[in-house]
């Protein structure tokens, strides 16, 4: 209990650090919402009058004062833009993205951690290289290269997939998840590719120790000691890369969503930066935050699940 | 009833599918709904508080405007019946064409049309010059209007006909709202309706036929005609990656493509299922607008030196290849519109001196200063034209510098009028779809401070510019384009770097796009 509580205590320390850091970086960035809001053909007269309507031209700590009010009361803003409030938009977006989320780290953690675990079983063959070779070609290779190449193969060539878009959960499974194969394959290369590596140096240390010589010993049959024994005892590991790595998966969901057209969290944001539109690049920082925070928190509390002796330090 | 393992399947399958089927019945069919990428977002949908293209294209499709200009550049009436002129040109009267409804049922009268002129004319660059003409606009009834000006105005009806940034006409209610703040309901009585429930901001904007519009007979020419309207739905999809959105294209998931890459064309050429059709042949012009506030550019040798470094040739390569959509233009107002010309283009004939450039910028006194160059990361074209006139500045002994930014970035430091040292600029590399019009492209005007960026001052290319406005034929405009151009050459408010026209890419089912210089038309689409 005591450990919830200063956990959360520093994930509201940790929020309010990051809304204020982001806050003032992108009002000090070049760029000006009204100016692009106005056109190319506006006068300055004309960006001026926009500037003045939209309030951008307040005291910087008036406008901070005035969203950190809003944020605390559950309002994340209102976009410059579209006049919409940030929280509907960012859930009316938060679907796409939640789906490919889940669907890559799932899919990532089961493929990872068997690629994992059977490289590190047959260490030194031929296939712990192949293993490790896909591993380093996953980890190098750009997320929008491979894109490509699996939408020119997939989609427009073969047809087997659509090139772009998301179908809504409501409208089936089928189409959902057939919408949702490629860019989350793409997205889950590079998290494979890590824990893969992670799983298998993890799983080498653990099959080195005196009890699994002695569970073999016993003869526990091999799968039993490599998934019952040895990969409970290499979980800690695992499970911080996992944590570790869902920053890099935020960071790929941006890319995966542009080229695939994803109407998600990711394109959202970007839309935002391009046009600087601040509340919505504040709001969703926030959210996205909170959400590493929480993530890391369920990272620290697995501990206690994967290894007892963890519950009583 | 017993479950089987049949039963239990169907019923599973049924379950999966129902919601899809469903859905299927509510919405247009697929032959029905075109799906189009183009060529930026929506972000604002009052097409008098912005004069980004996208939001008068949008305006196109929900609002209707009272003349229109045809193919051939013939201004003509749309929502207006019958008009008169009085012989000074000053008295003008319009009755509407019978039956005009908005789309929420309400009838098109002459005080929607008053108060929507009125609107415009508060936040248009043209609508600015004639507005304070006007003496009076009043409704006279339901159906007719009068407009009568204080002093001639050789643009009137061209103005109210004009393709971008247009002459809407809204509901009254709607244009009642202050210039400075945008309109939050889009009613209009124009042939599409947006749909807001179904669209999604920056993802997906929906256009549904109108059930009111009524067409005027006859054929659609440009923005006249009969604006008939064949597909039940227009969905703008904001497919952000170029490369994406031509994969889409050719897999069928979308029916057109605004603006394709030109390095793209070839591919989509060569696909059976894609047609390429440039629906404005005036095209876009790319120019580098040139500091006239702070040295060297302040100095009208340093200005023309660039005449003698810019090889637009390069410029078109580098940006798009070996094309057969770019070429060079000398005139100040681009090739292939009415006021292009071969004015003063002595500088043009002799072509690129890197000597003479240099020779220009000692005489002009120029100390080593850094110049330095807007470079945007985004926008390939300009970006290539910025490093480009890196180059050549640098090949002429002149300390060239880029500025490196996004697109928004440049957006905003082009605005700052302090020395390029204290976050200023020298040159500023842009493009416009509107160079042929000495009021259209706020770049033509010289007058100083309040100019475009660049802010270029030269009372007698204002006098000229203003002239034009007051033309009353096009013989007259082409001439006073003459001499603004020979005046311009001089002068050097900016240089050209080329013009490129950008075809679209349509599935080859997809026919009957019209040929509009600023616009989009969805009506007269059809899907076969």
């Amino acid at each position: 209990m005591k450990f919830l509580l200063r956990k959360t205590l520093s994930m509201g320390a940790v929020l309010l650090i990051v809304a204020f850091m982001v806050f003032v970086m992108i009002r000090f960035s070049p760029g000006d919402p009204a100016a692009i809001l106005a056109g190319d053909n506006a006068t300055e007269q004309q960006i001026a009058a926009i500037r003045e309507a939209m309030r951008l031209d307040d005291p910087l700590a008036l406008q901070f004062g005035h969203w950190t009010s809003q944020v605390v009361s559950g309002d994340l803003g209102t976009s410059i833009f579209s006049g919409e409030p940030v929280l509907d938009m960012i859930l009316q977006r938060i679907e796409p993205t939640i789906s490919l989320t889940l669907l890559t780290m799932g899919f990532a953690i089961v493929v990872a951690v068997v690629l994992g675990v059977f490289a590190a079983a047959r260490a030194g063959r031929t296939t712990d290289r192949l293993v490790m070779v896909f591993s380093v070609i996953g980890f190098s290779v750009p997320g929008f290269v491979t894109a490509y190449l699996l939408i020119y193969v997939l989609s427009v060539r073969l047809g087997w997939f659509p090139v772009q878009g998301y179908t809504p959960l409501a409208e089936g499974i089928g189409p959902w998840l057939h919408a949702l194969v490629l860019p989350g394959l793409v997205l889950s290369l590079t998290y494979i590719a890590l824990i893969a590596r992670i799983t298998r140096a993890t799983m080498l240390e653990v099959l080195s120790e005196d009890y699994i010589r002695t569970a073999r010993a016993k003869g526990v049959s091999p799968n039993a000691v490599l998934y019952g024994h040895a990969l409970r005892n290499a979980g800690v590991p695992i499970v911080t890369i996992v944590g570790l790595g869902f920053s890099m998966l935020i960071g790929g969901v941006v890319i995966t969503e542009t080229v695939f057209n994803i109407p998600g969290i990711g394109r959202l944001v970007i839309d935002a930066i391009t046009k600087r539109d601040y509340p919505i690049i504040q709001g969703i920082t926030l959210l996205l935050s909170a959400v590493y925070v929480m993530v890391n928190l369920l990272v620290d509390l697995s501990y206690g699940l994967i290894d007892p002796r963890t519950r009583k330090s | 009833m017993k479950l089987n393992r049949r039963l239990f399947m169907s019923s599973a399958a049924m379950a999966i599918a129902t919601p899809a089927i469903l859905r299927a019945q509510a919405s247009p069919s697929a032959a029905a709904t075109l799906r189009a990428v183009m060529h930026a977002d929506l972000r604002s949908f009052d097409p008098f508080w912005t004069t980004a293209y996208i939001t008068s294209y949008h305006g196109s499709m929900v609002y209707d405007t009272l003349f229109g200009t045809d193919e051939a550049g013939n201004v003509k009436p749309q929502m207006v019946d019958t008009f008169s002129v009085s012989d000074d040109q000053l008295a003008y009267r319009f009755k509407l064409r019978d039956g005009l409804l908005f789309s929420d049922g309400a009838p098109v009268r002459a005080a929607d049309c008053v108060a929507s002129l009125k609107r415009f004319c508060a936040r248009d660059v043209v609508g600015q010059l004639l507005w304070p003409r006007v003496k009076t606009l009043r409704a006279l009834d339901d159906q007719s209007f009068e407009l009568v000006l204080s002093d001639f105005f050789g643009l009137t009806l061209e103005t109210l006909a004009k393709t971008s940034s247009c002459a809407f006409i809204m509901r009254e209610q709607d244009a009642m709202v202050d210039p400075n703040e945008q309109i939050t309901e889009i009613v209009g009585s124009g042939p599409f309706v947006f749909n807001r429930d179904e669209t999604q901001m920056g993802a997906r904007y929906v256009y549904d036929k109108s059930p009111t519009y009524v067409p005027r007979s006859g054929p659609a020419s440009g923005t006249t005609g009969g604006k008939q309207v064949y597909l039940d739905r227009v969905i703008w999809e904001n497919i952000g990656d170029p490369q994406t959105a031509m994969s889409a294209l050719i897999a069928g998931e979308i029916d057109y493509f605004e603006n394709p890459p030109l390095d793209f064309v070839g591919d989509l050429a060569a696909n059976r299922d894609v047609n390429l059709l440039v629906s404005n042949e005036v095209g876009t012009c790319g120019c580098y607008r040139l500091n006239h506030l702070h040295p060297p550019f302040d100095d009208v040798r340093a200005r023309q030196a660039m005449l003698y470094l810019v090889k637009q040739a390069e410029v078109m390569a580098g940006a798009f290849g070996l094309s057969e959509y770019t070429e060079e233009t000398p005139s100040l107002f681009g090739n292939n519109n009415p006021m292009s010309n071969r004015e003063n283009i002595g500088w043009f004939e002799h072509g690129q001196d890197f000597d003479k450039a240099a020779e220009l910028f000692e005489d002009a006194g120029y100390d080593g200063r850094p110049v330095i160059i807007l470079q945007p990361t985004d926008i390939p074209v300009i970006g290539v034209a910025a490093q480009f006139a890196a180059q050549w500045l640098r090949k002429a002994g002149v300390n060239a510098e880029l500025a490196v930014s996004d697109w928004g970035a440049i957006v905003s430091r082009r605005a700052v009028k302090k020395p390029p040292e204290e976050g200023g600029w020298n040159i500023f590399p842009t493009y416009t779809a509107t160079i042929g019009s000495p009021i259209l492209y706020p770049g033509h005007a010289a007058g100083g401070d309040s100019a475009w960026f660049g802010w270029p001052d030269n009372p007698k290319q204002e006098a000229l510019r203003m002239d034009w406005t007051l033309a009353k034929t096009q013989e007259e405009r082409q001439e006073i384009a003459r001499k603004m151009q020979a005046n311009a050459w001089d002068f050097v408010p900016q240089v050209n770097y080329g013009q490129w026209q950008q075809p679209a890419a349509l599935r080859s089912d997809v026919s009957g796009l019209l040929k509009v210089p600023d616009l989009v038309p969805f009506w007269n689409l059809r899907k076969a």
